[in-house]
This record gives structure tokens, C-alpha cells and sequence, in this order.
């Protein structure tokens, strides 16, 4: 490429800021505290399901599965939230069974996992998507009592002041996965398969490390040359 | 290259003292990369910090066929990359908001910085806070040379059109 102007422009924009003392030793307390966090939320889960998916999510003691198939799903939401808590995932594919739900409560969950990844909505948003705007207060319990929590993402309808309101695991929970879900990314390509996926999807599972990209959009991937996974579908998210 | 290398064994084996030496040599170059993508100084260093808490946890699974410099890179531009998503959804727009106290020079740039397209900002971020050569950056975003250059090329001429035009307006 030619030097020009732009060149000298750009040259003295990007110098290079002076280092952080202390960088490293605040880095250095962030690994000691995020290794605990995540593997004892994970350790106060109790998972149960039937053979069409995952029916109940509780802090408590819960029966377990009645059947094989059942099992291996209860196993399947284990390992997803794990990989969720470690900010390795940022969508669930295990099905989830609300037949013994309410309908009004089913509206209520189906509008709330419209809302992407890493965004938050209040819950006059639900009421009115639901059509019934008048109806916060029942939106409000209709979350609280929301079977799967975590895989239907209540914890991401506020208040409308930006408040959190109440969470089945607290609150604090609630803002402790609003945190995780910033700093999670939603698209990553593999650099020598040069495809785009989800952050979660099984292809990215078996990804090396050192092959992983993070893209802001699909569009931007496509742009440098990666195709979107047939699996995932990351376009669609 | 080599005693880094070293240093990245270290790391490896949880040794603090050789992690803080490599936050030393970097941590500067790193918070500049991440300062021009994402504007704000706070976002920048939040940035560098979850980027190096990556490369600390992950120091196991650095490849010796690696730089070191572009195994950062490549960690912190991940980072970078994925806050800049989380803007765009936040606020239908890329844009990082322009800070009134940088000189004209620059508040002209950043807005026009704006208009460039994410992974050509990328580039550009990479190439003249460290004068990384085209196959580094290659590799720090997993594409060709050809392709670096075509990017770096576009963006480049989206921002000169943006600077003759009197700013980006």
C-alpha cells in the first residue's frame, strides 16, 4: 500500500497508551474468583425431565428422571448450563417441556426467550408483546414461577427503571448471569474451517483454541471470507 | 522471541511473576489497541483485563508455533470485536461515542473510524498501534493476506473520503 496522509493521521492516533502497574495483580485476583464462581452455581442445581425435555429447574431436591431418555436430557441441560456459567455458551439446545404449564405462563416464557443474548427487556415489554399491557404484576409472577430458569432467559426482564425486580435464585444470581452475558461472546468462526457459528454449537466445541474468532455479526464474518454453520444457523439468532 | 516463548511456559505452569513480566511488555500496546477500537478508556481497560484473564486461564493451550504478541492480539481483538457487537444491539449503531476533549484531528477520525466496517477496523487498529505486518494480521483474524489487504485498502479509502469531505459529518 502507498504511504500517504491518511497514513500519518493514523500513525499518530494509534500510539500506544502507557502501561498499567497494576494491572497484572488485578487480573491475577479476577482468575482466582472466576474459576469458584461458576462451578458452585452449577453445584446448586437440581434438574428434572420427562422423555420431551427439560421440565424443572430448582435450587432444591428434585425426583429424578423417571426414564432413561429423560436422564440423558436432565445430563444434556447439566453440561449446557455448565458450559453456559463458564461463558462457553451462548444459546441452550436441549428441549424444554412446558405441557404442564399454564397457558397464560407459557405466553409469558415464549416472549421472554424472544429476547437475544446478553440483552435485557422490562417487564412491560412482555405485557404488551403478549397483549396484555396491563398485566406487569402477572408477568412478574408468571416468571417468578418459570420452570427453567436459565434456559427460559427470565433473568432478563427488569424493571422498567432498569431495577432488577426478583429472581427464583436472588437477585443476586440474576445479576451475576446479566454480567456473564456481557462478557459472553455470540459469534465465533474457526480459522481453518472458515465457518461461523454460535458460541456453543457442538462444531465450536471441538474448536482449537487457537483457531477461534469472534465476529460481531454474521455479515462481518461473511465479509472476510466465512460461511455461517448449517447447524446453528447463526443468522437466525 | 524466544525468552517469551519461555515466559508463556511459565505462565503455563500458573507462574505470577512471569504472567505480570508479559502484562509488563504488552499491557500498554494492548490497552492502545483496545482504547482506539472501543473509545472510552474504561471499556478499553475492562477490554485488556478480561483479554489477559483469557490468556492466564488459557496459557495451557498456547501453541509455541505461535508469537506471542499475536496470540494477544488475537485474544483481545476476540474481545474487542464481541463488545463492538454488543453496541450495535444496544444502539443500532457502531459508532463509539466521540469524547469532546480529543483534538480535532482526532474527534474527526473517530467519527470517521465509525464508518468503517468492524473487521477493516480491526485491521487498521492493529496495523498502526503495532505495525503489525499483513501476515500477522492474517493470522491474529484467521484470513488470507490477500484478504488483509483488500480491508485494510477499504478501509483506508472510506476514510479518506470521510477526512476530504471536511469530517465525517
Amino acid at each position: 500500500m502507498k504511504t500517504d496522509h491518511v497514513d500519518e493521521i493514523l500513525k499518530r492516533y494509534f500510539q500506544p497508551d502507557a502501561d498499567q502497574s497494576d494491572l497484572a495483580r488485578r487480573v491475577l485476583q479476577a482468575a482466582r474468583e472466576s474459576a469458584r464462581d461458576a462451578r458452585r452455581l452449577l453445584d446448586t442445581i437440581a434438574i428434572n425431565a420427562t422423555t420431551r425435555g427439560v421440565s424443572l429447574i430448582r435450587a432444591e431436591r428434585l425426583d429424578k428422571p423417571a426414564t432413561a431418555a429423560a436422564r440423558r436430557l436432565a445430563e444434556q441441560a447439566r453440561e449446557e448450563l455448565g458450559e453456559y456459567f463458564e461463558g462457553k455458551r451462548a444459546f441452550f439446545s436441549v428441549p424444554v417441556d412446558l405441557s404442564a404449564t399454564p397457558d397464560f405462563q407459557k405466553k409469558v416464557l415464549a416472549a421472554a426467550s424472544r429476547i437475544p443474548f446478553g440483552e435485557v427487556r422490562p417487564y412491560a415489554w412482555v405485557a404488551q408483546r403478549i397483549g396484555h399491557p396491563r398485566a406487569v404484576r402477572a408477568v412478574g409472577t408468571a416468571l417468578g414461577r418459570n420452570p427453567v430458569p436459565f434456559i427460559v432467559p427470565c433473568h432478563r426482564v427488569l424493571q422498567t427503571g432498569g431495577g432488577l425486580g426478583g429472581y427464583l435464585f436472588g437477585t443476586d444470581v440474576k445479576s451475576r448471569l446479566l454480567s456473564l452475558e456481557r462478557h459472553t461472546p455470540v459469534f465465533e468462526g474457526c480459522t481453518s474451517t472458515r465457518i461461523v457459528c454460535r458460541v456453543g454449537c457442538v462444531h465450536g466445541r471441538h474448536m482449537r483454541p487457537d483457531r477461534r474468532v469472534v465476529f460481531a455479526s454474521v455479515a462481518d464474518a461473511r465479509s472476510i471470507g466465512y460461511r455461517p454453520c448449517k447447524v446453528c444457523r447463526p443468522q437466525a439468532a | 522471541m524466544d525468552e517469551e516463548r519461555r515466559l508463556m511456559a511459565q505462565v503455563a505452569r500458573g507462574d505470577e511473576a512471569a504472567f505480570t513480566d508479559l502484562v509488563g511488555r504488552y499491557g500498554g500496546k494492548l490497552l492502545g489497541v483496545a482504547r482506539r477500537l472501543l473509545g472510552s478508556r474504561a471499556d478499553a481497560e475492562d477490554a485488556v483485563q478480561r483479554a489477559l484473564l483469557q490468556c492466564y486461564l488459557g496459557a495451557g493451550t498456547y501453541r509455541a508455533e505461535w508469537a506471542v504478541s499475536t496470540w494477544l492480539y488475537r485474544i483481545l481483538t476476540n474481545v474487542c470485536v464481541d463488545e463492538l457487537r454488543r453496541r450495535r444491539t444496544r444502539s443500532g449503531e457502531l459508532d463509539p461515542p466521540a469524547r469532546p476533549e480529543a483534538p480535532g484531528e482526532h474527534l474527526d477520525l473517530r467519527r470517521a473510524l465509525g464508518r468503517v466496517p468492524t473487521e477493516a477496523r480491526v485491521l487498521l487498529a492493529l496495523r498502526y498501534v503495532d505495525g503489525l505486518s499483513y501476515g500477522e494480521l492474517a493470522r491474529i483474524r484467521g484470513i488470507s493476506i490477500n484478504t488483509v489487504k483488500s480491508q485494510l485498502q477499504r478501509g483506508k479509502s472510506l476514510l479518506r473520503t470521510a477526512l476530504t469531505k471536511g469530517g465525517a459529518a
